[in-house]
């Protein structure tokens, strides 16, 4: 068993390369919560306190559960 | 899906390769370009989609320390099993940091001879089994750079928030910008940019970069992680050492603000504290690179709440992973590479990882070999 299969991907875990693109399709707003898909369809719940407040069709970039990001919420001229 | 088919375009990919060969060849006298991928996720990407490949035989891609489960030290690890063996303790951790070898077997070896080691998919799962199991301990070994400890701290003030108080932590949490700098001033390092970590850069931001090039005359690229992100990465390297430049830039834009996520920063400032020095594999102790959680949360530091040993192990003799990390020879060039050190019995860190680069380079076919010429 290699340690991607142990992670259950052929990414690690660990490592943010393990950044997920995922899709919001529920919002839990009292807890701080949302019910997400990933590309393959699975369901996840995801902390979503760094990026709040978000609604039904967000794209966010998942990392260990945490919503780190919006994808493509950076302004094109924001950055270095 | 959308941000992740439109980054592996053959055809664009190609079309890069083509401008990184144009840029590389008209250089006068023929120069060796030397680029360090700092985080293992790119090192993954690299060999996966064959990118190296790409690449002309005078643009060389180094491998560097960003692989946070091949940088724990061994005493680290043999820590983390004291802890799953004391009574009434569930120890949950990452699949990847199961296998590392410490002085005497595995988290997954202390498993199968009795301990509750869990393996989770979040810090968020690990509080999970703290509140299923209120009779019972429940130890989080919390590993990675900046991109996983937001996780973890917002995790913890879930635990406060919730009153949940069979759950602590034991932190081991890194941060990025202490090992470059050990790295940038090791006297057998030769580079020439290098292609930064694009998620830790999600939550830190391109700010913290800013030294390389100030200091240390290094451009930076801040990359993403599919194949056109990579090779967009190197050459937008070249351009700038070909137009006299020498900063830090963002390929990743799409994902990573220059002022990083401010929100993450301040639950993280908030939870940890730096430690005034941290082991890494290989590269020994750094100052401040290493996370402690801060006074305000001591009451979940499972280091804290339980004895650990805190004995430190002095890496395998056989091993090499600290001259991998540091890029000063290629994973092959170790004596025990693929031979007494392989994925499924790793001598070294790098060797578990799907991350790391021994096996990267194991996994892919990398053996014995240099690239051929392009």
């Amino acid at each position: 068993m290699s340690a991607g299969e142990a992670c259950g991907s052929e990414h690690c875990i660990t490592c943010g390369d393990d950044g997920v693109p995922m899709t919001v399709l529920g919002v839990d707003g009292g807890r701080g919560l949302a019910l997400c898909a990933d590309a393959g369809g699975a369901h996840h719940t995801v902390e979503t306190a760094l990026v709040d407040p978000v609604a039904p069709g967000d794209a966010l970039l998942v990392h260990a559960g945490t919503a780190l990001a919006r994808l493509a919420g950076v302004a094109a001229g924001a950055a270095a | 899906m959308r941000f992740v088919d439109e980054f592996r375009d053959a055809e664009l990919g190609r079309a890069v390769a083509g401008q990184i060969l144009s840029l590389v060849a008209g250089s006068d006298p023929p120069r060796h370009y030397k680029f360090m991928e700092v985080c293992g996720g790119h090192t993954h990407s690299i060999y996966k989609y064959g990118i190296d490949d790409l690449l002309p035989a005078n643009v060389e891609l180094v491998h560097g320390p960003g692989c946070p489960v091949c940088v724990i030290p061994m005493g680290r690890v043999d820590d983390g099993i004291a802890l799953a063996h004391q009574d009434g303790v569930i120890f949950t951790c990452f699949g990847d940091m199961m296998r590392v070898p410490g002085s005497s077997g595995s988290l997954l070896e202390a498993k199968a001879a009795g301990a509750d080691i869990r393996m989770v998919y979040s810090p968020l799962d690990a509080l999970r089994i703290a509140k299923h199991n209120p009779g019972r301990e429940v130890v989080f070994f919390a590993i990675g750079f900046e991109t996983t400890a937001p996780s973890t701290a917002l995790t913890l003030k879930r635990a406060r928030s919730e009153g949940v108080r069979n759950f602590s932590v034991m932190c081991s949490h890194v941060t990025i910008v202490p090992p470059l700098r050990a790295l940038l001033e090791s006297p057998d390092l030769r580079l020439d940019g290098f292609i930064g970590p694009g998620h830790v850069s999600t939550v830190v931001g391109a700010r913290p970069f800013d030294f390389i090039p100030a200091d240390y005359g290094k451009p930076v690229v801040i990359a993403g992680f599919e194949p056109l992100d990579i090779l967009q990465a190197i050459e937008m390297l070249l351009r700038q050492l070909d137009g006299g430049r020498c900063e830090v830039e963002n390929q990743y834009r799409r994902v990573v603000p220059y002022e990083g996520n401010l929100r993450a920063l301040e639950v993280m400032a908030e939870v940890f504290e730096l430690r005034p020095h941290f082991e890494w594999r290989g590269l020994g102790f750094i100052s401040h690179s290493g996370l402690k959680l801060s006074e305000a949360y001591a009451d979940l530091d499972a280091e804290q709440r339980f004895s650990v040993p805190g004995i430190r192990v002095a890496d395998p003799k056989a091993c090499q992973c600290g001259e991998v990390l540091k890029g000063v020879i290629k994973p092959w060039e170790c004596k025990v590479f693929g031979t007494a050190c392989t994925p499924e019995r790793p001598i070294g860190t790098c060797m578990v990882s799907s991350e790391g680069a021994c096996a990267a380079y194991y996994n892919f076919g990398r053996f014995a070999r240099e690239r051929e010429v392009v």
